[in-house]
């Protein structure tokens, strides 16, 4: 009886040494696979958000301005919008984090772009991201405005005007409602004539669009759909990195002005689009884009009249 | 007897521990091969995003501000690159690095008809001229290009007039070897 128990306990060397490094193996082998996954998942968001910037690239040239573009996604998917103002245009930073098993991939790379300007709100999530683009004039063309929603959020515009009403309906985007829309459960509310229960209030006489964060103030329309469906903080680093888009093309044109005048082609623009350049450069917050108001406007009704030389 | 077994244990160690390192060194080496074979599709994935971009680009680069006509000469229109402005770029190009993407390493205006000489455009030759190399980095790289039309304000006798001809646009993109 004592033999059998001591043989029960007793385990050779060879076999404890095989178990050891058999575990030994098996975790090693679990913590490689668990990295490949991760790795996998972060190459996946980041083709997933350099993908979304060259399907974009119809857009961004009015091609297809008039119209919504659906962008589905098989799984849950959040798109982080974030920008910086470094270099000569800033970048376009946008980070893709997909679902799997239940939990939010979590990549740390952006990919970045510096010719695309992304409204939307700094965290969109969903399986269907809803875009529109609009042309951005300053006097002249700058660039087509690229519009995020999520269909998960619902836009109820509340008295808006008529042009602006007609301009979204005509997009035929789902999530953007216009009549009888206030009861809908979760839906924003875009005042156009303020209210008491609106979330985001568009005021066209001062020309700005308020929200819980605050106000940020805007010049035509396309700024101002930006003003509705971004944050603060997006609305903010996307206009000045328009503005730096804006000085160096008042450059260019300055330039071109010039070397038309050589041939006697003139258009007596070259002081105010250098004014242009430089104000623009120093842009540093919205509530500034106002003292650009006259110089802009006069600058295109110069353009305007000039019936031969014209510059764009 | 105790000496003979002993031997034989350790024989069975060591051949136990020769087995298991063997079967490491192939998982290593497998999970290794898997790695290099995976890295190598991410490089191809890349490479083919980059070149859809560099396509795409050459199909809508006339169409954006830097290049495109606008109302300049007479209404708007669609595919026109405005010379007199490319010219502009020309001398600001180094704003513009990196700006269409990493992966394009020259854009270049070319005069397809009326078919002439080749000459390189800089500002002391313009208008007489008939490329607008942007960058200056010749052909490098893989090309791919759109027709468009290439419009100038000229003068004939001292009359202004608006001169369109018939252009290429190239957008040379980054090849294999270089990245």
């Amino acid at each position: 009886m004592i033999k059998s128990k001591k043989g029960f306990i007793q385990i050779s060397f060879p076999w404890l040494f095989a178990i050891l490094v058999g575990i030994a193996i098996i975790f090693l082998a679990i913590y490689g696979v668990t990295k490949l996954i991760r790795t996998e998942q972060t190459i996946q968001d980041v083709k997933t958000g350099k993908e979304l910037g060259i399907l974009l690239n119809p857009l961004e040239i009015g091609f297809e301005s008039a119209k919504t573009t659906s962008l589905t996604f098989p799984v849950d998917t959040r798109m982080t919008n974030d920008c910086n103002v470094n270099g000569e245009f800033g970048r376009q930073l946008v980070k893709i984090s997909q679902k799997s098993f239940n939990q939010w991939t979590d990549t740390n790379l952006n990919v970045g772009f510096s010719n695309k300007y992304f409204f939307s709100k700094s965290l969109l999530e969903g399986k269907e991201l809803l875009v529109f683009a609009k042309p951005f004039n300053f006097p002249f063309k700058v660039t087509d405005i690229i519009y995020f929603t999520s269909s998960n959020d619902i836009y109820c515009f509340v008295n808006a005007p008529e042009d602006i009403e007609e301009e979204l309906s005509n997009l035929g985007q789902e999530n953007l409602l216009f009549d009888n829309c206030t009861e809908i459960e979760n839906a924003l509310q875009v005042c156009f004539a303020g209210g008491s229960s609106c979330d985001i209030n568009v005021n066209p006489n001062a020309q700005s669009v308020e929200k819980r964060e605050g106000k940020v103030y805007y010049e035509g329309d396309a700024l101002m759909y930006a003003g509705i469906f971004s944050d603060k903080e997006v609305y903010e680093c996307q206009l000045q990195r328009l503005m730096k888009r804006v000085s160096i093309l008042a450059e260019l044109y300055g330039d071109k002005a010039e070397l038309i005048s050589s041939i006697n082609c003139n258009t007596n623009l070259e002081p105010d689009l250098l004014q242009l350049q430089n104000m623009a450069e120093s842009l540093d917050k919205s509530s500034e884009i106002f003292q650009l108001t006259n110089l802009v406007d006069d600058i295109d009704r110069k353009n305007k009249e000039n019936s031969i030389c014209k510059l764009w | 007897m105790v000496k003979r077994l002993k031997i034989k244990g350790q024989m069975k160690i060591q051949q136990m521990a020769f087995m298991l390192m063997a079967i490491t060194l192939f998982f290593i080496l497998v999970g290794l091969f898997a790695l290099t074979w995976r890295f190598a599709g991410i490089k191809e994935s890349a490479l083919a995003l980059e070149e859809k971009n560099t396509m795409l680009l050459a199909t809508k680069i006339a169409n954006s501000p830097e290049f495109s006509c606008g109302n300049s000469f007479g209404g708007s229109k669609l595919n026109c690159i405005d010379a007199d402005k490319a010219m502009s770029l020309k001398e600001n190009i180094n704003y513009y690095i990196g700006f269409w993407g990493k992966n394009v390493n020259n854009i270049k205006i070319e005069t397809v008809f009326p078919v002439e000489a080749r000459k390189d455009c800089t500002l002391s030759n313009y208008p007489d001229c008939n490329v607008i190399d942007l960058f200056e980095k010749g052909t490098q790289g893989l090309p791919y290009w759109n027709f468009v039309s290439i419009c100038q304000k000229s003068t004939d006798e001292g009359r202004l007039y608006d001169k369109c001809v018939l252009g290429k646009v190239f957008v040379y993109s980054n090849d294999d070897e270089e990245k």
